[in-house]
């Protein structure tokens, strides 16, 4: 009797268990937690999953680490040789990283019409397109549009911002519309607007800069040299990190730190504190993520700032203007149990419809102008963010690489430390310089 | 019968023992090859051997120096804040704690936060904008200090981790002096001790064991610091807050030199046997 009872919950268990894997979807993916991405994910796996030509065995299951250190999980994971997931997240800075245990996927035939080459290109690797591209980051400068109006029709503020700008920039300048800023505009404008500098500013501070050892202030940072013509490597995998562009573009920013025109704690300022200055009203212009306009001009999360905000584009320098560009996708795992399925998830997503699904769940992919067009109405930031990837848009020379991430570390130990005062210019750059060669051999 | 029992004995420990060295037995070998190998990611299960070049890439490397130097001050320096302070607390919160002794839980409440929670919560205190500190300070005094900068930085640090631990100390120190007997005191006291004299000569001598115990044990926490300064400051401008536990994360996550951290974690662990065994030795020199 008691044998019988056993069998039958047996039988009970296993006829739970067949059910629950016919339930499960048989293409994994792992996604980026939290946020926008998630839901947009989530949206676009539903809609995917309800169609007719998905059959049960391709049909997707989402599953997310958390975002604390996620990709240093991801690194262990791919390195054991992991079979959990078909499809996992990758970002530009860590493609090089992560090829080594994936595999180059093909994309629909609409793809390039619906990202663009830039965009594309940020999913590549030697020359290979390693995953879908997803979101899209990019800088834009978020100003004070009352602030700026202010000081253009004062003539007496116009005089002042004049000497200000020749005493520490060495050279009388007169305040100019943002869309024609270059970056000694934009150091101008930070000065003016600094207590520190000019009792009668406004704002306790001109900007806010994101200065704490951390690589992703150094993707921040690197829209300024760029601008003066700066490269990680030349084209013959020479580091040219040592230029005048870095010495220009570090040198500014220790000006304005020494000066006060940002906050005296930015040697430990990240994303959050930026915005959390800006939107308390004491900082009158910053270069910032694209993600940061959805809570800087929104009036409930910024009460202080969001009616008065406006963003553009990164200043222009010598070289042009430029906004460092980089895009989390998703590609394939080189274990994949179910790799065939995988890759046909993948090509969908780099549909039109499948893009035009993610923008409308909350993503922010880069798209064309064209492919923006067509959801203008609902995501009006859409059309700017592919504008700009497209028009200002580069990845450094090497940013990519197997070690870019280290690169980034690197550059953000040896470039704070220079703006810290516990090193000189010289020794910040000869150090990058080496280490980079190391790394980028 | 002692046999019998004995048998019994080994089979209960066994699935214990086999699970500790399952795991930290496994780790430990595992780091140990690693750390006398040339290996990445990529080469997780085919490291090639490479003799002592990892440790000499971290005996030449100056961020290593750096980072023990900043652990070895910052373990010594809060271990003492936090033990003389937590004495003085200990001695002069007695007689209300005997009294009130639901006190001593709501003084040792910071213990019960995370450390990386601590420094989340610091991150939110000490911002110019949005934490209260400044925010006061600026009301009242017209300016704030930079807590992060790379001047200030190594007190921030230390005063947080000062103002988290010293209930540790306190509990430990306040157990012992409720230790010392009654009538040791009285003792004193008849012979017309002051009280000052009383616990300089009488008390503290008794309590020493337990103060050394307390130094000793902050001061390892406090030299393997890693979760409320990485939340707090990361490795700090130019690496000014690199602790040895974060030089051996970044070294291996974030650089991917696996074996020069690994070589890290060896070389520390020896140097904290061998600082482990001299403490040994001196507290039986002691005690005999």
């Amino acid at each position: 009797m008691k044998n019988r009872s056993l069998l039958r919950f047996g039988m009970a268990g296993l006829v739970l268990m067949a059910g629950a894997q016919s339930a499960w979807a048989d293409v994994t993916v792992l996604g980026w937690p939290g946020g926008p991405e998630e839901s947009a994910l989530r949206a676009a796996t539903d809609i995917y999953n309800a169609q007719e030509s998905v059959t049960e065995q391709n049909k997707v299951d989402l599953i997310f680490f958390s975002r604390d250190g996620f990709f240093d999980k991801l690194q262990a994971d791919l390195a054991a040789g992991t079979d959990a997931f078909d499809v996992n997240l990758l970002a530009t800075y860590s493609i090089g990283r992560y090829a080594a245990y994936m595999d180059p996927i093909s994309l629909s035939g609409e793809a390039e019409s619906v990202f663009g080459d830039t965009v594309l290109s940020t999913m590549q690797f030697d020359g290979k397109q390693y995953g879908v591209p997803t979101d899209l980051s990019l800088h834009f400068m978020y100003y004070r549009t009352d602030l700026l109006q202010a000081l253009m029709n004062d003539e007496a503020a116009k005089a002042r911002y004049a000497e200000i700008s020749e005493e520490y920039l060495g050279k009388a300048m007169e305040p100019k519309n943002p869309d024609d800023w270059t970056w000694e505009d934009f150091a101008a404008n930070a000065l003016y607007f600094t207590k520190a500098v000019n009792s009668e500013s406004p704002t306790r501070y001109g900007t806010v800069l994101q200065m704490k050892n951390l690589l992703f202030n150094m993707m921040v940072f690197h829209s300024l040299p760029r601008a003066y013509g700066a490269d990680w490597m030349d084209e013959s995998g020479n580091i040219t990190v040592d230029s005048e562009a870095y010495r220009t573009a570090l040198q500014l920013f220790k000006v304005l730190l020494d000066a006060g025109a940002t906050p005296k704690d930015s040697l430990s300022y990240e994303y959050a504190e930026a915005n959390a200055a800006y939107a308390s009203g004491q900082v009158a212009a910053m270069v910032q993520w694209n993600a940061a306009a959805a809570e800087l001009t929104d009036a409930e999360k910024s009460p202080t700032v969001a009616a008065v905000t406006s963003t553009i584009a990164p200043p222009t320098g010598p070289e042009g203007r430029f906004t460092h560009i980089h895009g989390l996708g998703l590609g394939l795992n080189r274990n994949a149990p179910n790799r065939e399925g995988a890759q046909m998830f993948l090509e969908w997503l780099s549909t039109r419809d499948a893009a035009l699904a993610y923008a409308k769940a909350g993503g922010a992919p880069g798209l064309t102008a064209e492919t923006a067009a067509a959801i203008a109405d609902e995501r009006a930031d859409l059309v700017q963010l592919g504008d700009y990837a497209s028009s200002y848009g580069f990845v450094m020379n090497g940013a990519t690489a197997e070690k870019a991430l280290s690169v980034y570390e690197l550059q953000a130990k040896e470039f704070t430390g220079y703006w810290a005062g516990s090193q000189s210019l010289d020794e910040a750059l000869a150090a990058t310089k080496a280490g980079m060669a190391e790394l980028l051999k | 019968m002692r046999r019998g029992r004995s048998l019994e004995n080994s089979v209960l420990a066994a699935p214990v023992v086999l699970f500790l060295l399952l795991l930290l037995g496994f780790p430990t070998v595992l780091d140990i090859i690693y750390g006398f190998s040339d290996v990445t990611f990529e080469t997780l299960r085919n490291p090639s051997f490479n003799g002592l070049d990892n440790f000499r890439t971290v005996i030449a490397d100056d961020d290593f120096w750096h980072a023990s130097w900043f652990s070895l001050k910052f373990g010594v320096l809060t271990a003492l804040a936090e033990c003389a302070i937590g004495l003085f607390l200990a001695v002069y919160l007695a007689p209300l704690i005997r009294q009130h002794p639901w006190l001593l839980a709501f003084l040792i409440a910071p213990m019960i936060v995370s450390p990386a929670m601590m420094g989340l919560m610091y991150r939110l205190v000490l911002h110019e904008f949005v934490g209260p500190l400044p925010h006061y300070l600026y009301t009242w005094m017209g300016d704030s200090p930079a807590f992060l900068s790379r001047e200030n930085v190594f007190l921030t640090v230390f005063t947080i981790e000062t103002l988290q631990w010293t209930p540790f100390a306190l509990l430990l120190l306040y157990m012992a002096y409720e230790a010392i007997p009654l009538h040791v005191r009285e003792a004193a006291a008849v012979d017309g001790v002051r009280p000052l004299k009383r616990f300089w000569y009488v008390e503290l001598p008794q309590m020493l064991p337990t103060l050394g115990i307390a130094f000793f044990i902050r001061f390892i926490d406090g030299f393997r610091v890693f979760d409320n300064i990485f939340v707090l400051t990361g490795s700090g401008p130019g690496g000014s807050t690199m602790s040895l536990s974060i030089y051996i994360y970044e070294a291996f996550f974030k650089s991917g030199s696996i074996g020069k951290a690994l070589a890290a974690s060896i070389l520390l662990f020896v140097t904290s046997f061998l600082i482990l065994l001299l403490a040994g030795r001196l507290i039986r020199g002691r005690a005999e």
